[in-house]
């Protein structure tokens, strides 16, 4: 947001504002120029002082910097070594002593650091010479801050340039208060107090077209072109005063011409720019596109190569400048100027932002940072005005004439709307006078009849355009204070429900209680952390979309997976600690051919290293596969999951390939689950037992089945409790399914109590322990009717799976 | 002796005896010595029932019943006396030690982003607003267009934007760049959509909202927004925004103010106070930021231990952007603003949530150290 910095007493001088710097500071934040701070010069500038430079010499030892010795009062003297070239012996500068309190001026840290003794190359400087950034007056770290000669040498540098500044960050609809004025337009109108212009000349007779002739080519990129002619011009330093108020609001003053011109703009925010007038080729200054192969060596003194669409200032053979940013060494004012040509423009604001951007100018162009905002071009010839009539009073001048060239003039828009609108834009009524009053302090102008009120904005105001912008006017001046709460009434909208985010929900819900903690990482990541997943680097999801723009590698790609997050998050805390059950719920982004990338919402679950602590009452044990099994069993059987949809295939990229299953339902991944890959896992610096799980929600919605209930039954249940012997290589998965086949709906339940390996079995063979709870829905099972039952489990075991009860 | 005062003076007897056994054992040989089947006292009286005549026989028999089963609920009853004393002798025996840990619980935890998303969420639904999610990867016409930040606005420059790499996007997907170019994708109204970015705001929900539903419209959108930020302890460069819309015949700003206030009295409890300053975004009008009284010190800015460190001593904690939907944006989507008008408004959940459980940098929000979420 543009910042403006704008000294009390400068506001002051236009609006006759009463009260302390803290209440005019608030009344203008809650009538909506937003005061981000005051600075109290005073507070910050502790041990800094008016000094004077005494000697100055070369760094022994250095060629870029000198040594210069200050004298700051009472006779105190220091030789500091400084690395600014723009100070001479006599100068009248700010000396900040050991203690002081300043900004670094080579960085944009605006924190402020207490100064320390510091040895520069072999020599010892106890104090500094100070920027204007440095004592935090502004972004210059060209030079020194010079000061004028007539202050007190010794003084505190607070009481010198003491004067409170509000700093306002400012709106980009309200460019008129990118000048004090406008600021102090507002202040007066919420104050009820008068508001003084400043001071203009006439500019009276037309410029005679031998003198100056101001001609725009390109009538869209440059709205209005207003020039001044002036003569007799003296250049040399402007006065004190202006000086200090250009310091105040974090500008360098350079000679009265350029002081007025950017003292005209934080009056009026406005940009001038003044041409040495004998040095314009054929009397002329032309707004037009750049030509092919046209280049300038602007005033930051950098030749720019121009392309042709950018706008700038020509005389009748070269470009003068970059119109509305910067301009060039060409025609730049000299001491000997006598002859100014003054030139306020109006610009089209977006080709001032491109090319400012383009050229890297956009920060630091006081210009192009109002231009690239809507002015009114009814500023023009206000500010052509007001210069000319600074440069009479302080540079000698006096005026040849001055022209305007405005094609197209602006229509001013009459804005019709009700008194009505205002209550049915606020909910609340404001009296007719007090909102007709409020206009009227702000400049507009207005006709009533009956409940129509047609408004004008005031010239200078360019965001005025409809009913509600006229009512924001009337309540930001009576104050949003009355506007009163309400409970809303009225209709209510017919909901619709949302079965994704409600499944979501549930899921945080139940894996929290299974005992994880929830973990939100970066959506941004680095790609190469994609790569990293796999031993290989076989991809385990989809090519990313990448950050054309990032603010870094590491936050550069839209994750395809939850795994890489889940994985840092792990190392990271693993670190400090032996274990962690965690787990995220998230979109990853998949690309999709001319559309949006789908948002997949996904769950991913990690668990690494141990599950449980040791205790006085238990062991401690490390989480393991089963840990990752049980958990998807888990929570499918607490959300209602039918058994799961799709292809059940041993192994997943990135896991161990024997500890580790995929389900895949119409070719996507539903439900990925196992032991991370040795490998990907020491890459990551995550313990071996480190299992993850990934489940695709949309998928779990779609299997999700509502509950269906089921009375208790009626007769009793019969226990029996067998074992058999199979192959190792058959899984257990295999023998429940033979059993249930078997035992048909007579098997309420089969449990595994045991799996024993070992020479009673033989070798590469296991026995497996099964508890089955037999019930029938229509009676009480018989001793023979059970036996029957498993007989025929064994019967089936036998035939299937060569799997052999054991006696 | 009379057969009858024998019995008598044979319950007195047992019933003696039974108070005095000391333990189980002595009122077991008790009860035997005279309910015993084989050879008890009774058992032998009852036996010798058969000597009488028949005339005797019933008042004898049943006075021996009658007293037997006094006896028996004289045994049962101090067989619980001697159980309960045999109980209670054992306690301080069996005694543990309850100051030894218990067993551990594992306690999973919400992220603090998730419960401050379910917070506001809840808040609103029960204001009849209904809880919508939109792309966080959205064209710049949601984005920006629609809500009349056109390309080179000077109001982009609140939204620092993170652009998608155009080389990124699968084949197939028309050439766009970040300064527009040619997109073959419209949207509902017509326009082109313009080149693909990430969300800096949930409000290109607005829009999408608007262009699916006619009012009366009511909606809370929660999610994650993105900016080109350098973060640092209030500042991220992935975040979490709710967004509200609500859109009906006669909504005013007083409307907005009183959700608003409802809201500040739900989420941080107590009289909360709603104070309202003008701002700007293009696309309400008239705007305003909300701010609410500190929840710690009452508006006051300062606590027992000094400046209070939730509100750094503003008395206000300024919470989300709003205003009026302007009208532009209803008749972009074919809304009409003579007919309909309404309000919406923006905050950050990571700016709640850290007043909320006092966390004082953001950037702990996703860097996930657990020592921290445990506590939270």
């Amino acid at each position: 947001m543009p910042t403006m910095r704008a000294p009390l007493s400068w506001l002051k001088e236009y609006a006759d504002a009463r009260g302390s710097v803290d209440e005019i500071a608030r009344q203008l934040h809650m009538s909506g120029t937003e005061i981000d701070r005051i600075e109290r010069p005073g507070g910050g500038w502790d041990h800094v002082w008016v000094g004077r430079i005494a000697a100055l010499e070369k760094h022994p030892n250095a060629d870029k910097l000198q040594l210069a010795t200050v004298e700051y009062g009472l006779g105190r003297t220091k030789t500091v070594v400084t690395g600014a070239m723009n100070i001479s012996a006599g100068d009248v500068v700010p000396y900040a002593e050991v203690g002081a309190r300043l900004r670094d001026g080579h960085t944009d840290d605006v924190a402020w650091t207490t100064l320390e003794p510091k040895k520069m190359r072999g020599i010892m400087s106890e104090g500094m010479v100070c920027s204007a950034k440095e004592l935090g007056l502004g972004e210059d770290h060209e030079g020194i801050l010079i000061l004028d000669k007539a202050l007190t040498v010794g003084q505190p540098l607070a009481d010198a340039l003491g004067d409170p500044v509000l700093v306002a960050e400012l709106q980009p609809n309200r460019p008129d208060c990118m000048g004090i004025v406008g600021i102090a337009r507002e202040l007066a109108a919420v104050q009820r107090v008068a508001l003084h212009e400043p001071k203009t000349a006439r500019l009276g007779s037309e410029l005679d077209s031998k003198r100056l002739t101001v001609r725009i080519e390109d009538a869209e990129g440059c709205r209005r072109f207003g020039a001044a002619y002036l003569e007799n011009v003296t250049i040399g330093p402007a006065p004190a005063w202006l000086q200090e108020r250009l310091v105040a609001a974090g500008m360098r003053p350079i000679h009265n011409a350029v002081d007025i011109t950017n003292y005209v703009m934080l009056e009026l925010g406005q940009p001038l720019h003044a041409y040495d007038a004998d040095r314009l080729t054929g009397a002329t200054l032309v707004a037009r596109r750049a030509r092919a192969g046209e280049s300038i060596k602007t005033l930051d003194n950098v030749d720019r190569l121009l392309s042709p669409d950018t706008l700038v200032i020509a005389d009748a053979e070269r470009v003068l400048g970059i119109a509305g940013i910067l301009g060039g060494e060409d025609s730049e004012i000299r001491p000997t100027t006598t002859r100014i040509a003054l030139e306020a423009a109006s610009f089209e604001p977006r080709g001032i932002d491109r090319t400012a951007q383009k050229l890297g100018l956009s920060q630091q162009s006081a210009a192009s940072a109002r231009f690239r905002l809507n002015l009114s071009p009814e500023l023009v010839p206000l500010a052509l005005a007001r210069a000319v009539q600074l440069l009479v009073e302080h540079a000698g001048a006096t005026l040849v004439g001055a022209t305007d060239v405005y094609p197209k003039p602006r229509p001013r828009p009459n804005i019709r709307l009700h008194f009505s609108d205002v209550p049915r834009i606020l909910g609340v009524e404001i009296p007719r006078e007090e909102s007709l009053d409020a206009l009227a302090r702000l400049g507009f102008q207005y006709a009533e009849s009956g409940d129509t009120l047609v408004v004008t904005p005031p010239a200078i105001r360019t965001d005025i355009g409809i009913a509600e912008d006229v009512v924001e006017e009337i309540a930001r001046i009576v104050g949003y204070d009355r506007i009163p709460v309400r409970i809303p009434d009225g209709r209510l909208p017919l909901h619709e429900r949302h079965p994704l985010e409600e499944l979501r929900e549930k899921v945080r819900d139940r894996l929290v209680g299974f005992g994880l903690q929830e973990t939100v990482s970066y959506s941004l990541i680095d790609p190469d952390w994609l790569v990293r997943l796999s031993p290989g680097g076989v991809p385990v999801a989809a090519e990313p979309l990448r950050v054309q723009n990032p603010t870094s590698v590491a936050q550069s790609a839209a994750r395809t997976t939850l795994r890489a997050s889940l994985f840092d998050t792990a190392a990271r805390n693993l670190k400090h600690r032996e274990g962690l059950g965690i787990f995220e719920i998230a979109p990853v982004y998949l690309p999709r051919a001319g559309d949006l990338p789908e948002e997949r919402w996904t769950v991913a679950i990690l668990l690494a290293g141990k599950a449980e602590p040791q205790t006085w009452l238990s062991k401690t044990r490390d989480w393991d596969v089963y840990d990752a099994r049980g958990l998807i069993l888990g929570l499918h059987k607490a959300l209602g999951v039918s058994s799961a949809r799709g292809e059940r295939s041993a192994g997943a990229v990135g896991l161990h390939p024997g500890r580790s299953v995929q389900i895949t339902v119409e070719g996507r991944p539903a439900v990925v689950y196992g032991q991370v890959d040795p490998r990907v896992a020491e890459r990551w610096e995550l313990p071996v037992a480190t299992f993850v799980a990934e489940l695709d929600l949309q998928i779990l919605l779609d299997d999700l089945r509502p509950p269906a209930a089921v009375i208790p039954p009626r007769f009793p249940a019969a226990l029996r409790d067998v074992a058999f012997v199979v192959e190792e290589k058959v899984p257990y998965g295999d023998v429940a399914a033979e059993v249930r086949a078997a035992a048909k709906d007579v098997l309420e339940s089969v449990t595994l109590l045991d799996v024993y390996r070992g020479p009673q079995v033989g070798e590469s063979k296991k026995s497996l322990a099964l508890r089955l709870v037999l019930r029938s829905a229509t009676g009480t099972l018989t001793d023979a009717g059970v036996e029957r039952v498993v007989k025929r489990i064994e019967g089936r075991m036998l035939h299937k799976l060569s799997g052999v009860l054991r006696g | 002796m009379t057969g009858t005062d024998d019995l008598a003076e044979l319950v007195r007897r047992a019933l003696r005896e039974i108070a005095d056994a000391p333990d189980a054992a002595a009122l077991d040989a008790v009860r035997v010595r005279y309910l015993g089947r084989k050879d008890g006292e009774f058992t032998r009286r009852l036996k010798s029932l058969a000597t009488l005549s028949a005339t005797e026989k019933p008042a004898a028999g049943a006075a021996i019943n009658t007293a037997k089963a006094e006896l028996e609920a004289a045994l049962a009853e101090r067989d619980r006396a001697i159980r309960a004393r045999s109980l209670e002798s054992s306690f301080a025996g069996d005694a543990l030690d309850l100051t030894l840990p218990g067993r551990p619980v594992r306690l999973g935890r919400m992220h603090p982003i998730s419960r401050t998303i379910r917070d506001i969420t809840r808040i609103f639904l029960s204001m009849g607003f209904e809880a919508v999610e939109g792309p966080e990867i959205e064209w710049d016409y949601y984005n920006f267009e629609a809500l009349n930040i056109p390309a080179g606005h000077p109001a982009r420059d609140k939204f620092n934007t993170l652009w998608v790499a155009q080389d990124s996007l699968v084949a197939g997907e028309v050439a766009r760049s970040a300064d527009g170019g040619g997109s073959t994708r419209v949207a509902p109204s017509g326009r082109d959509l313009g080149p693909m970015l990430f969300r800096t705001h949930t409000s290109p929900m607005q829009i999408r909202t608007m262009e699916q539903r006619k009012p009366p419209v009511r909606v809370v959108v929660p999610g994650r927004c993105y900016r080109f930020e350098a973060t640092d302890a209030t500042h991220e460069s992935v975040f979490f925004q709710y967004e509200g819309l609500a859109i009906d015949e006669k909504l005013s700003m007083a409307d907005l103010k009183g959700v608003l206030y409802s809201f500040a009295r739900q989420l941080f409890g107590g009289e909360r106070k709603v104070r309202f300053r003008p701002d700007y975004f293009p696309f309400t009008e008239p705007s305003a930021e909300i701010a609410f009284d500190c929840f710690v010190c009452d508006g006051a800015g300062v606590t027992n231990t000094g400046r209070c460190a939730t509100c750094a001593g503003a008395g206000w904690i300024e919470a989300a952007g709003c205003g009026m939907v302007h009208p532009d944006a209803l008749r972009r989507v074919g809304y009409d603003p003579a007919e309909h008008q309404g309000f919406a408004f923006g905050g950050g959940v990571e700016r709640l949530a850290m007043l909320l459980t006092g966390t004082p940098d953001i950037r702990l929000f996703h860097q996930n150290d657990l020592r921290y979420l445990e506590t939270v």
